[in-house]
Parts: C-alpha cells; sequence; structure tokens
C-alpha cells in the first residue's frame, strides 16, 4: 500500500502510462504482422489510456513526487496492474480477444485502487483512489457493453495457412 | 539512481519497430533494458550494446544507443575490443541461447574468465526460433517438437549460470521476462559491478515453445543474499532448479583491463593507408 499521496500519484501515473505504451507496442506488433484491425484497436485503447494519464498527471502536477526506480514501485506482480500481459497477445488475435484483453487489464486497473482505496489511512489517498477506481469501473462497463457488440471470433481463428512451425 | 540525465526509458527506444512475434519475451527484455539504461543516467553516446545474430540479437537495433549487430556467437569478442579500445564506454552484449552458448560458446567461456567489465544478456528461451524451432544448447534432452529431433536430442542441456561460474564469471544473475521491472534491476547491479556480468534471462518463445507461458508459475526470487565465495555459489547452483531469480553470485576479481599503449599515431597511419 502506498501510504503519502505523492507516493500513491507516482504509482498512478506509472500505472497509466505503462498501459498506453505497452498498449501502442502492442499496436506496433499487429502492424509489423499486418493485423490491421487489431492494430487499429490496440492504438486506441493506448490513446484512451493517454488520456487517463493526462488526467492523472494534471493531478499531480500539484505534488512533488518522488524518483522511484522501476524496482521500488509497490505493484502485486512486478508489473504495473493496466499493463496488458504480452503473452496473452497472438499474432492472429481477433477485435474480441484484443477488447477481452483490455478487459482483462481494466478490471485489474479496477482491483489495485480500489484496494488501495480500502487501505489508505491518508484521506487525499483514499479520495483520488476511490476516484480512480470508478473510473476504472466505468471503463469496465463501457468494455463490456462493446463486447457486446462484437462478433467471438470462429474455431480455428489462429489457424494459419502457412504456419511458422511448418517447415524446418 | 545513478548519475541522472533526464533520459527516460523511452528515449533509449529507437523509431524502428520490433518484429518479433506478438507475446515474444524479448519485448519485455527490451523494456527492462531501456528502464536500466534510463537509471543509470549515462548519456546514450557513451553507451554500446552489441549481439550477434537471431531474434533476441536484433536488440541494439530497437535502442538508441550505439550499436553494432555482429556476427552469429561473435557478441562477446566484438563487445570486449569495444570495451578495451573504449574503456569509458559502458558496454552490453545481448544474444540468444545459441548465439551465446553454442555458436558462441567457446567465447562465452573465455569472456567469463577474462573478465572484462561489460555485461552479457542473454535470452534464453530454449530454442532456434528464427530458424523454425530446434532445439537449443539449453532445450531439454526429451522435447521432441522439432523435425530435425523427433525423439528430443537425448542430450543433457548447458545450464549457463553454472557455466558462467566454473567458467569464471565475476556476477551471475537469473531474471525472468515476465519481471522486466526486477530484470532491469538486476541489469543495472550487473552493469555496476566490476568484470564480466551475465544475466540470465528466461524468455519465453510463445511461438515454437507455447508451453513457456508456465514459466510465470515456475520462477521464484532467489531468498538469499547474493554468494560471493565461489564455493558458496556452487553448491547453490548445483542445488538450483533453474528457476532461481535474482543475483546468484557476486565476486570481487578485478576487472580485467590491460595498460594501453601507443602504438601508431594518425600519421603513421596516414603513412601507411593514405600514401
Amino acid at each position: 500500500m502506498t501510504t503519502d499521496i505523492a507516493t500513491f500519484l507516482a504509482h498512478a501515473v506509472a500505472l497509466e502510462r505503462e498501459a498506453a505504451e505497452r498498449y501502442a507496442e502492442l499496436a506496433d506488433a499487429m502492424e509489423v504482422h499486418n493485423n490491421k484491425e487489431v492494430a487499429e484497436l490496440f492504438r486506441k485503447l493506448s490513446n484512451f489510456s493517454k488520456l487517463h494519464l493526462d488526467e492523472v498527471t494534471g493531478i499531480a502536477s500539484a505534488y512533488t513526487l518522488p524518483q522511484l526506480r522501476p524496482w521500488e514501485y509497490q505493484w502485486k506482480d512486478g508489473e504495473s496492474p493496466e499493463a496488458a500481459p504480452s503473452d496473452r497477445a497472438h499474432y492472429m488475435m481477433t477485435p474480441y480477444h484484443c477488447l477481452h484483453l483490455a478487459l482483462f487489464n481494466e478490471k485489474k486497473g479496477y482491483d489495485y485502487y480500489a484496494d488501495q482505496a480500502h487501505k489508505a489511512t491518508d484521506a487525499d489517498v483514499k479520495k483520488y483512489a476511490q476516484m480512480f477506481a470508478d473510473e476504472e469501473a466505468e471503463h469496465v462497463v463501457m468494455l463490456e457493453k462493446w463486447i457486446a457488440t462484437v462478433k467471438p471470433p470462429q474455431d480455428g481463428w489462429n489457424e494459419d495457412l502457412d504456419p511458422p512451425g511448418d517447415a524446418e | 539512481m545513478n548519475a541522472p540525465t533526464n533520459l527516460t526509458a523511452a528515449d533509449f527506444k529507437s523509431d524502428v519497430k520490433p518484429i518479433w512475434c506478438p507475446g515474444c519475451g524479448d519485448y519485455a527484455v527490451l523494456s527492462a533494458v531501456t528502464k536500466a539504461l534510463a537509471d543509470l543516467g549515462k548519456p546514450r553516446e557513451e553507451i554500446a550494446f552489441i549481439s550477434g545474430i537471431g531474434c533476441s540479437s536484433r536488440i541494439p537495433a530497437y535502442t538508441n544507443v550505439y550499436g553494432f549487430h555482429g556476427v552469429h556467437g561473435r557478441a562477446l569478442p566484438i563487445a570486449a575490443g569495444v570495451k578495451l579500445a573504449r574503456p569509458d564506454l559502458t558496454v552490453l552484449a545481448a544474444g540468444g541461447d545459441g548465439d551465446g552458448l553454442s555458436i558462441g560458446g567457446n567465447h562465452f567461456m573465455h569472456a567469463c574468465r577474462r573478465n572484462v567489465d561489460m555485461t552479457y544478456i542473454v535470452m534464453d528461451n530454449q530454442v532456434y526460433g528464427m530458424t523454425k524451432g530446434q532445439a537449443s544448447p539449453t532445450t531439454a534432452p526429451d522435447w521432441c517438437n522439432s523435425k530435425l529431433t523427433p525423439e528430443g536430442t537425448g542430450i543433457s542441456p548447458v545450464e549457463p549460470a553454472r557455466l558462467a561460474l566454473a567458467s569464471g564469471a565475476n556476477f551471475i544473475a537469473r531474471g525472468f521476462a515476465g519481471n522486466p521491472n526486477e530484470v532491469a534491476r538486476l541489469i543495472v547491479e550487473g552493469v555496476n559491478h566490476p568484470g564480466f556480468s551475465f544475466i540470465h534471462i528466461l524468455s519465453p518463445c510463445v511461438t515454437y515453445r507455447p508451453e513457456q507461458r508456465e514459466w510465470k508459475t515456475a520462477v521464484h526470487a532467489a531468498d538469499v543474499t547474493p554468494a560471493q565465495m565461489i564455493a558458496d555459489a556452487m553448491h547453490r547452483l548445483a542445488l538450483d532448479d533453474g528457476y532461481t531469480t535474482g543475483i546468484l553470485f557476486a565476486g570481487n576479481r578485478p576487472a580485467f583491463m590491460p595498460e594501453r599503449k601507443e602504438t601508431a599515431s594518425f600519421a603513421d597511419f596516414e603513412r601507411k593507408f593514405a600514401s
């Protein structure tokens, strides 16, 4: 748990920045592998994360944030909770998979902020953590609605007629 | 933090987009490297990043420091040459398990024993990915998913950390790509430790070894302080399951740096080559 507002906001800035960067990285990877539809979607998600980053950075500008080294952040799993786990990407993934991955990340973001709000003893940490948790909850609802409009992939979505492991 | 330069991890990324498979662990290693370089606080022109051949050896192209994409298995002699010629540079070398421990295996042993002050990152996925999935020197003997070894290799794999220790490396650490912030710490510690530092990173290949996604449940942090005595480290590594992460050995051998002598002036070179 982060105990003071400056440390909490340093974590929030890193969380949002790393989410945006990871989505941009996945967008690049999908572009390189000619999965343009998913690349565009990841790019959109990156831009949404940047908007949230701008908001958090704006709030944080009123404070002097501590300069934390990468491994000094107090993340539960070693990585910031909203950064999409790289190993869940696939070069043939569909928009359905992409949005489910985003939903997974938003839920982790919500859990992080909700936990901070629950455990905080500092009034400002509690206030902002609850505010960010509420925003993440909105994102979860939005994504669930979005996913409902996207057709699930058919069986064999990852069937590659020229599979990378086929020839030696 | 070392001497700050105000450069961020993003400043150490180049504009070249990686062509690694989506899901590859090497993306996380790139993230760790750029975070480590930002933390080291050195200007970009004081860092050289050398590699050999293979998927992971593309990494210098994706960073924004001096880079050299060398010959297969030859990252370490090139990196040693750079460091001996320009001791003021921070020198990193990188590659995969095939490049570093098979094609470049001999160079690896001698780089360990020479103990030139540089940091070598091996991204180990236990497979030759770029050539479509053959067994590498770190592949388990019973892995039989390659047409070249349908019944497995039947050969005991190289254990990189043990080989490094036996060969004289002065700093040995192991990380997991699933925890890039910890890998960044190991790289920073390795760079700051004098002599040859070996960073072994378990970096899953999701294309040819999709089962390596489960490494995240197998890795466990070293719950002891780094061994400083070779005998202690030998004992620890003999009992190690290959999934212990953290600093495994931090020795105290002085780095090898021969005295430099002026053997030729520019005028000499001009007389020899330009006249």
